[in-house]
């Protein structure tokens, strides 16, 4: 095969990160990643404590009528609709020519309800110069919500505990604890946000929280996965403590990360600008807004919650321990390229080690020979 | 050396299957003209969720099912649905228009009950609600057979009937509200069609399941009476009934208001058998004689049902959300493709071909499962769904890509590194791709509403991706690793992967 890379030049960041040449800390600057999150989590958590959420109808019960009408306003839809028979309506437009009206008439009779909403769809019909079935129309009784909330928490915590579960016996419990750690990282951030930017809280919402808990979770699993290979190849040659060994996967996975995040993101970026604001449909902004956030949230903690996070806790491990200082006692800190270490585990043809030194951008000249060295004491194993 | 991971035979007989099956799928439901069941968020429609007012038994709730379905189906929509999700019914009709018209029809519970009236009451404008027992009416306003004094004679009408003026006593006492109508209280109920009556009732004495059948006609003078015919048990309990109230009007109460209150027989000097049949007349339209017998046919239900969300959708803004939801999805799959072929440039091309054949088989199984009905319609939350499952099938790609990238830098030729690669990755996606099941799986089994639409649609485009990393993406990478480590067109795909230190 030829030599197509430029591997003599100095590379950028993303040539680098495209061949393979990062050697990002990830665990040692841990301190840093957790308090990033904690500052986020503290604010949002103050925010929700102070002025909660801004929950739609759905979740506090209530009634919305829908309606496109391009040349309305919302001060002659508000007189539209009073004069139909709602004492303190709520008008907002929505996208571009959408209005919807909310208001809550649960205190009415059930008969009543069913008059007053019919008035206000024909008011609403006429204001926007449509037929009465142009108007949508939403009435939510005051016990659903609670209904929704109870089920999805339900399934919410089923799913915490099967996942622990799985990961537990399919890679091991300190994994599931770190990956379970980073989920709630996840909500928690995305419920912060919610609160701060008063994003209103509805189903839809709901449904794209779940998706971010099952996609941080996804992406963390992909780590971790490389981490268990780690541990049984790099990890046994007894040369790199467990904390060197994650920065390493992780630092062998960077690209699969970030590409995984942008292909995810992409589609959600899309919903959100060219569905919700473009194209105008706005149930789709409540799941953007969720997905957008939680996506990066996610993408994020798989980088740097769960895995430093999961080096940490094995740390403390007593074998992983003797490892550590091991590794302290020699002189040079060991940060490792995917591309050496891809090396280093071959045991097919010969690598060239004047060619990792060259590219490994540690900047510290002796790094060749133990690699070399490594590479030969596994290949005998 | 490694072993492979199949033979060269098998994996080109299984690529060209995948291809065909795929197309072949995709073509055979374009041809039948099959697309997905929308839902109603994006054909418009109806959607209602109803509680049980008060505990209900299992058996009750599949009858509460039944009678459901039959009121639509009466009603001439097509394509609705009615289903038990736990303790609730959740009734949904796409794409019906006139929506609101349906609903009124539907969330009645048709309770129907044939009630003795006592007397008439008046309602006055400032009213309060009446707790415990309602008293009875004063003697001189009761419409008892004696103070009515029915006589039949030849008159127009074919007979006469004293008028008897409401008791006061009631003034300012409210209308039974829903919620404290029970069939064995005394009520006081509007009647249709006559503003501003109101009559206390006795408790009920029949109710509508004694009727059978019902139809809504114009009788000779062209109003609207609705016809019935009783069951064999209901027919000696209603003669019995009638002959109880003989000369008396008898209120027939649908869901709190009475439709007519009748005068038993006012032509005749004594009872005669009804025979199983009977006419009810009032103040009907079409529409409101029409519903009668609707109720009546097809049952009141077991156990009264309160709304907890209804929903009506118009079918403009439906049509605006698809054309989003799908506009959106295209777009951002757009991105994805540009960026994974500027990222990965020949390996990109194989992704391109790997989502087309993913599409395809996955716009042909929802469309065939759009005439099942086994499966959810096809909703915003679906989209997103699939929408969302764009990033995990692409991510297999990813996954796979990335590691042929690490067997290239460890220097191994692409041989065997496709090879190598692939199991390495092939266990990476079973294990992420298990999560992302797991919860498509507890989220259906457990979550209500929208939620399980997402839900069957995320697990089925995630069980796709299992199949096509198989089926798909394993022979073709492979068969162009095995074939490229010679030919010229492996330049493109070495390109592709242009990877780092490597280089013999």
């Amino acid at each position: 095969m030829s030599d197509v890379t430029t591997s003599e030049k100095t590379p950028g960041p993303l040539a680098r990160l495209y061949q393979g040449l990062t050697t990002i800390d990830f665990v040692g600057r841990r301190k840093t990643w957790f308090t990033i999150s904690a500052i986020i989590i503290v604010l949002g958590l103050g925010s929700l404590a102070i002025r909660g959420f801004n929950l739609g109808i759905d979740f506090k019960g209530g009634s919305s009528w829908t309606v496109l009408a391009p040349h309305s306003s919302v001060s002659s839809m508000t007189s539209a609709v009073e004069r139909a028979g709602l004492t303190n309506p709520t008008v907002e437009k929505l996208g571009s020519s959408t209005y919807q009206v909310t208001d809550d008439i649960n205190n009415l009779p059930t008969a009543q309800q069913a008059l007053v909403t019919n008035k206000v769809v024909n008011a609403m019909a006429k204001e926007a110069g449509l037929p009465p079935y142009q108007v949508s129309t939403s009435n939510v009784g005051p016990t659903w919500g609670g209904q929704v909330t109870s089920k999805a928490l339900e399934a919410l915590i089923v799913f915490f505990i099967a996942v622990v579960a799985y990961i537990s016996i399919r890679f091991e419990p300190k994994m599931a604890l770190a990956a379970f750690i980073a989920m709630v990282h996840d909500l928690l951030v995305t419920v912060g946000v919610f609160s701060i930017f008063a994003f209103q809280i509805t189903p839809d919402t709901v449904i794209a929280i779940l998706t971010i808990l099952g996609y941080s979770l996804y992406d963390t699993v992909v780590v971790f996965d490389r981490v268990r290979d780690n541990t049984n190849t790099v990890l046994k040659s007894g040369e790199m403590s467990y904390g060197e060994m994650v920065n390493l996967s992780m630092n062998q996975t960077l690209a699969r990360s970030i590409n995984t995040s942008l292909v995810a993101i992409m589609p959600v970026f899309s919903v959100l600008v060219v569905g919700a604001y473009i194209l105008g449909a706005t149930t789709l902004q409540s799941y953007g807004v969720a997905l957008f956030v939680g996506l990066l949230s996610g993408a994020y903690s798989s980088i740097f919650i769960a895995s430093p996070l999961l080096a940490w806790m094995k740390e403390r491990e007593p074998r992983y321990q003797e490892l550590a200082i091991r590794s302290a006692k020699r002189a040079e800190h060991r940060t490792l390229t995917p591309a050496a270490a891809a090396m280093m585990t071959s045991d097919g043809s010969s690598p060239r080690p004047n060619r990792v030194s060259a590219s490994s951008l540690t900047g510290r000249s002796s790094s060749s020979a133990p690699i070399q060295a490594r590479a030969r004491k596994q290949k005998r194993r | 050396m490694a072993p492979q991971v199949g033979s060269r035979r098998s994996m080109i007989v299984s690529l060209v299957l995948t291809i065909c099956i795929a197309f072949g799928a995709l073509a055979a439901t374009l041809s039948l003209g099959w697309g997905p069941k929308l839902g109603l968020d994006l054909a418009g429609g109806l959607s209602a969720v109803y509680k049980p007012a008060t505990p209900a038994t299992k058996a009750d709730m599949q009858e509460v099912q039944t009678i459901l379905t039959n009121r639509v189906n009466g009603l001439g929509v097509s394509g609705a649905t009615v289903n038990l999700q736990g303790k609730n019914v959740v009734v949904s009709v796409p794409g019906v228009k006139h929506a609101r018209a349906v609903l009124a029809v539907v969330g009645e519970t048709a309770q129907l009950l044939f009630r003795p009236v006592e007397c008439q009451v008046t309602q006055a404008t400032k009213t309060y609600k009446y707790t415990g027992t309602l008293p009875p009416c004063g003697s001189q306003y009761l419409m008892s057979a004696a103070n009515l004094g029915v006589t039949p004679n030849n008159s127009l009408q074919g007979y006469s009937i004293n008028s008897i003026a409401p008791d006061p006593k009631y003034a300012h006492v409210a209308f039974t509200r829903p919620a404290d109508n029970l069939a064995t209280k005394s009520v006081i109920l509007p009647i249709l069609g006559q503003r501003g009556v109101f009559y206390l009732l006795g408790p009920a004495q029949m109710t509508g399941a004694s009727v059978s059948k019902a139809v809504a006609q114009q009788n000779t003078v062209g109003q609207w009476v609705v016809n019935y015919t009783l069951t064999a048990k209901g027919s000696p309990l209603w003669d019995s009934v009638a002959q109880a109230n003989f000369h008396r009007l008898l209120a027939i109460e649908l869901d709190g208001v009475i439709q007519s209150a009748p005068i038993i027989q006012p032509t005749q000097t004594s009872f005669t058998s009804f025979g199983g049949t009977g006419e009810i007349s009032g103040s009907f339209t079409e529409a409101s004689a029409k519903n009668l017998a609707l109720a009546m046919t097809y049952g009141s239900l077991p156990v009264r049902l309160v709304p907890l969300t209804t929903q009506t959708v118009s079918p403009t803004l439906g049509h605006n959300a698809l054309v989003a939801g799908l506009g959106a999805g295209l777009v951002g799959l757009a991105l994805v493709l540009l960026y994974t072929i500027l990222y990965y440039r020949a390996l990109g091309l194989v992704i391109v071909l790997g989502l087309a054949v993913t599409a395809a088989l996955l716009w042909a199984i929802i469309s065939a499962l759009g005439h099942t009905a086994f499966a959810p319609s096809f909703n915003l939350a679906g989209i997103t769904g699939l929408i969302v499952s764009i990033g995990i099938t692409v991510d297999s790609y990813i996954v796979y890509f990335e590691r042929l990238k690490d067997e290239a830098r460890a220097g191994r030729s692409m041989r065997t590194s496709v090879d190598r690669g692939f199991r390495s990755a092939w266990r990476t996606v079973l294990a992420a791709d298990t999560v992302s099941l797991l919860a498509a799986v507890l989220l259906y089994l457990i979550a209500v509403g929208d939620v399980r639409g997402f839900a069957f649609f995320l697990g089925l485009s995630t069980i796709m991706d299992i199949a096509i990393t198989w089926y798909f993406t394993r022979p073709i990478v492979i068969l162009l690793g095995r074939r490229g480590s010679e030919s010229t067109s492996m330049m493109s795909m070495a390109a592709g992967m242009n990877a780092g230190a490597v280089s013999e």
